[in-house]
């Protein structure tokens, strides 16, 4: 009996500890494979810390992240033990209200106090980027401190402060002699209270920041849209700093008598001065706005080195900037965040050109615009490309493996989505966009349609498939998911495609003959845009030829470029279909910018569909 | 007892408020070189409140306090000629016994040698030689308590202050450190100022004891004044027990209480003054046998409680239940007189109050 409730216990331990650690040990193991898969293991390999080095864009965000971190730990540790010694001065009411007030940025959700943040600094019209950053995270991590450092204070003998100054100490003398040492466990908590919350904060720093200052959260959140190992890579560096720093904090108190700990404190400071001389040129770099190209892109949907060749061949500075949809785009720019090109999709360009948002295009300054595809322009979110230069264009179609698929199955079309054979074997794309447009174009109907009655009859389609096929609503992790085999359908772009395809060669991709959505991304300059020729010279230097077939070489997405277009087609996606979407089917259609009305009423319908999923 | 009539310590109309509270009444106190001086009373009577404008951590609203003739009532504690003995030591926890002794040293960036051998020399007046690298918290109260005021003294200050530094020992350690401090007073040669509640300790170690009450002083003597002479009800109730009875003074040397006529040797009253009078307890004889004709005041014996080396005896007498302390028994219910001399009649100016 004992020895059963033994090994329970400790079956119990055990089981606790791998939820807890699987997830880490995972990330490590995966930060060496050698291939891009997240879920099968081909072999030991250093290339994803290669890579890791070489982007500047991650080598950037870690120095960001780092000296953030530091900087906002050593002014919120100051400023809070300061005030947790002075709060002890206070009078009973004027300490007890501080103490509440200072809980309530703790409890309040990080949102909230992001957006006010966000507002404020609109507000006060200060610059965003690394001292808003700064700022914002020296506001949130102060709290943390005062509720450190506060009771080791209040534990101190009321008479210490007196006996220092008694044996001649003068104030300043009793404070770092006697009482910051007796507060010190107070303070070191706060310390690496900070320094976590710092290093930790996404939503925060994703509102305050901006001019393309970016911390290592914000850019693994914009990395996600693809799997990328380097965040393996990166997240397994950081776990073992963090086993490295818990290490040496658990053995610190057994060299607490050692000549180096009298050295500490000369050496912290000499590293605060080279921190915040690096800091001020960091923020001198970042303020210097005379020569700089603010873009603004989705994430991974460029070939990083083509900026620093166009800001070499230019001697500008490109602040580049991601997001990770359009609508989260229209929302920053919303929010009063300037940026000289963006690079939305079709819809959007439309209720920006609406809304005269962007400027048009002077066609006479790009030199290249002749390489252009033909059949991708004027199209009718932008007739005549007045106001946009396409970037990369594609299709939406669906994914099948040839081993698991009946060839005959496919002449159904969108059907293909409703056939019990493959229940619980497909994967929708977790967007009410995309889905109902599968929908709409299933019956038949125009994927534009803002009737409420076509609306209504979309909705049962996806209602009934829901009941018949129990389909995964999944986001970019399809792409893995496919590389895997994990199931034999999926709806999915055609540049993902193209490269789930070199990936994985059972699968194929084809677009139903109900038509399909057809969609182009292309490059725009903002009405408030001064630097216009240095804009042009940024689009122009993306319809270069060289220089597009770098960049689908590295995205995987159709180049709207004719020659990179064909080259392509020729190499590295030889055979492909995917590479090539379908051009001139007249059922194929371009999203338009839908009402507001329209967008919240599928919005609803939407959410109803996946709860029926749930039950 | 002075041992020299050089003034070190003047203090002036001292007032203090806190919150409305008035602390200090106007303290005016001379204190002088190598004197033991005590501030004696109750809670609350400041005391404390005085010692700490004293050592600078308080700055009293009205007054003065000279300092070998120099006003010093603004200047800060760090730079002034005294030192501190504090009621729970206040010593540093993070640091070891000689770097809390060596602190006041260190500050005025002595060089290490002369250090260690000051404090080397501080650690065997207080008896703790070979503590020096022991962690204070580990060290026991008492041992603690001389940490503390090694730490103190051997900044050679002109004046020691001393805040109820033994309450916090119990009471055998208590006695302990009070012959203790008054043979490092007699060693170092300065003057100490000590706070207490505790009348036995100001009586048994003190050269001057101040008697204080409610922010003003009642009374400052010898022991021996202050406890054969008290000045008043306060001073006579507070300092040993007494049996304190309401009297007129007929004459010189003559007082009436309790109905009956009695010599003493107090003078300078007015005629018929209303006074009161002090009879301590050990200075009553019982007598059991005659008394009728030998005591004016008789009565019964109501109780008797055994105190160690005395018996305490309530006897009940017409006018009131005398309290009496005496080595020899008397059985409960006894019919017994009470005897006095006159040099045992302590008469005092009444205060208009009652104890």
């Amino acid at each position: 009996m004992k020895r059963i409730s033994k090994l329970s216990s400790g079956l119990y331990i055990f089981l606790c500890f791998a939820f807890f650690y699987l997830p880490i040990l995972v990330t490590v193991i995966f930060s060496f494979n050698s291939s891009k898969s997240l879920t099968h293991f081909t072999g030991f390999s250093m290339r994803w810390y290669g890579e890791l080095i070489q982007s500047s864009e991650i080598m950037s965000a870690v120095y960001v992240s780092l000296t953030i971190a530091v900087l906002a730990t050593i002014i919120s540790t100051a400023l809070g033990t300061f005030t947790a010694i002075g709060l002890s001065k206070c009078r009973k009411v004027l300490r007890e209200w501080t103490l509440n007030i200072n809980n309530i940025p703790m409890m309040i959700p990080d949102i909230v106090m992001a957006v006010g943040l966000m507002i404020l600094f609109s507000a006060a019209s200060i610059n965003k980027g690394y001292m808003t950053m700064l700022l914002a995270h020296i506001c949130f991590c102060t709290p943390y401190v005062i509720t450190s450092v506060y009771p080791k204070v209040r534990e101190l003998d009321i008479n210490i402060a007196n006996a220092a100054m008694d044996l001649g100490a003068t104030p300043w003398q009793a404070l770092w002699k006697v009482i910051i040492p007796m507060i010190k466990p107070g303070i070191y908590a706060g310390v690496l209270l900070a320094f976590t919350m710092s290093i930790d904060d996404f939503v925060i720093s994703y509102f305050v920041s901006g001019n393309g200052v970016k911390n290592i959260s914000i850019v693994v959140y914009n990395m996600t849209k693809r799997t990328n190992p380097t965040m393996n890579a990166l997240s397994t560096l950081l776990i073992g700093a963090i086993i490295l720093i818990t290490v040496i904090v658990n053995l610190a108190p057994r060299f607490k008598k050692t000549r180096f700990s009298k050295h500490l404190s000369k050496i912290a400071g000499v590293l605060g001065i080279i921190l915040l001389i690096s800091v001020l040129i960091f923020s001198y770099n970042t303020a210097n706005l005379q020569n700089t190209l603010k873009v603004y892109n989705a994430g991974e949907y460029i070939e990083e080195a083509l900026i620093d060749k166009f800001e070499e061949e230019t001697g500008c500075k490109v602040i580049y900037e991601t997001f990770d949809s359009n609508e989260s785009m229209y929302t920053k720019i919303n929010s009063g965040e300037e940026y000289d090109i963006i690079i939305p999709s079709d819809y959007m360009i439309e209720r920006l050109i609406k809304e005269e948002r962007i400027q048009p295009i002077d066609w006479e300054r790009l030199e290249n615009a002749s390489n252009l595809m033909e059949s991708i322009l004027d199209k009718e979110y932008d007739p005549g490309n007045k106001y946009s230069v396409p970037y990369f264009w594609g299709s939406v179609g669906i994914l099948y493996d040839k081993t698991k698929v009946d060839k005959a199955d496919l002449k159904d079309g969108w059907d293909l989505l409703m056939n019990p054979k493959y229940k619980g074997n497909l994967y929708m794309y977790d967007s009410e966009r995309d889905s109902f447009m599968i929908a709409m174009k299933a019956l038949g109907l125009s994927l534009n349609t803002d009737k409420p009655e076509e609306i209504d009859r979309a909705y049962e389609w996806l209602l009934e498939q829901n009941r018949i096929m129990s389909p995964v609503y999944a986001g970019d992790d399809v792409i893995d998911n496919m590389i895997s085999g994990n199931k034999a359908l999926a709806v999915v772009y055609s540049g993902d495609a193209a490269y789930i395809i070199t990936e994985n060669p059972n699968l194929e991709y084809f677009e139903p003959h109900q038509g399909t959505n057809l969609w182009y991304d292309g490059m725009v300059i903002t009405k408030n845009c001064k630097k216009t020729d240095l804009a042009h010279k940024f689009i122009d230097f993306f319809l270069d030829e060289k220089n597009a077939l770098t960049n689908t070489q590295a995205v995987g997405y159709s180049s709207c470029i004719t020659s990179a277009y064909e080259e392509m087609q020729k190499t590295d996606y030889e055979g492909v279909s995917a590479y090539t979407p379908r051009q001139g089917n007249e059922k194929d259609e371009v999203f338009k910018y839908q009402s507001q009305k329209t967008k919240e009423y599928c919005a609803t319908l939407w959410t109803k569909i996946k709860a029926e999923g749930v039950r | 007892m002075k041992n020299s009539d050089v003034c070190i310590i003047e203090l002036k109309g001292l007032t203090k408020t806190f919150d409305d509270q008035q602390v200090l009444k106007g303290i005016d106190l001379k204190i002088y070189e190598n004197e033991f001086l005590t501030l004696l009373g109750p809670s609350g009577c400041g005391k404390t409140t005085t010692l700490r404008i004293i050592a600078g951590f308080e700055e009293p609203d009205m007054g003065e306090v000279l300092f070998n003739g120099v006003e010093i009532s603004a200047v800060p504690p760090y730079k002034r000629e005294v030192n501190t003995v504090f009621q729970k030591y206040a010593l540093f926890p993070h640091l070891d016994v000689f770097d809390n002794i060596a602190f006041g040293l260190n500050l005025k960036k002595m060089p290490q040698d002369v250090i260690e051998q000051k404090v080397k020399k501080m650690l065997s007046l207080v008896g703790l030689s070979g503590y020096e690298n022991r962690d204070v918290i580990s060290l026991s109260g008492g041992q603690q308590q001389r940490i503390a005021i090694a730490r103190a003294l051997v900044n050679e200050p002109k004046v020691l202050l001393l805040d109820e530094p033994l309450g916090a020992l119990d009471a055998r350690l208590r006695k302990e450190m009070q012959s203790e401090l008054k043979k490092i007073q007699q060693e170092v040669g300065i003057t100490f100022i000590y706070v207490t509640h505790d009348q036995e300790e100001a009586l048994s170690m003190s050269d001057t004891v101040v008697v204080m009450k409610d922010g003003e002083i009642q009374q400052i003597g010898t022991p021996i004044d202050i406890y054969n002479e008290p000045e008043n009800r306060f001073v006579a109730s507070f300092i040993g027990e007494s049996n304190i009875i309401e009297g007129n003074m007929l004459d010189d040397c003559l007082v009436k209480f309790d109905g009956f006529e009695f010599e003493c040797v107090d003078k300078g009253f007015k005629p018929n003054e209303e006074v009161e009078v002090v009879l301590r307890p050990e200075d009553i004889d019982i007598i059991a046998k005659d008394f009728k004709k030998k005591t004016k005041i008789h009565g019964k014996v109501e109780s008797v409680v055994f105190k160690g080396v005395h018996y305490e005896i309530m006897v009940a007498t017409e006018n009131r239940t005398y309290k009496i302390h005496t080595t020899d028994y008397f059985a409960p219910d006894l019919e017994v007189g009470l005897s006095f001399g006159p040099e045992d009649i302590h008469v005092m100016y009444t205060m208009g109050w009652t104890a």
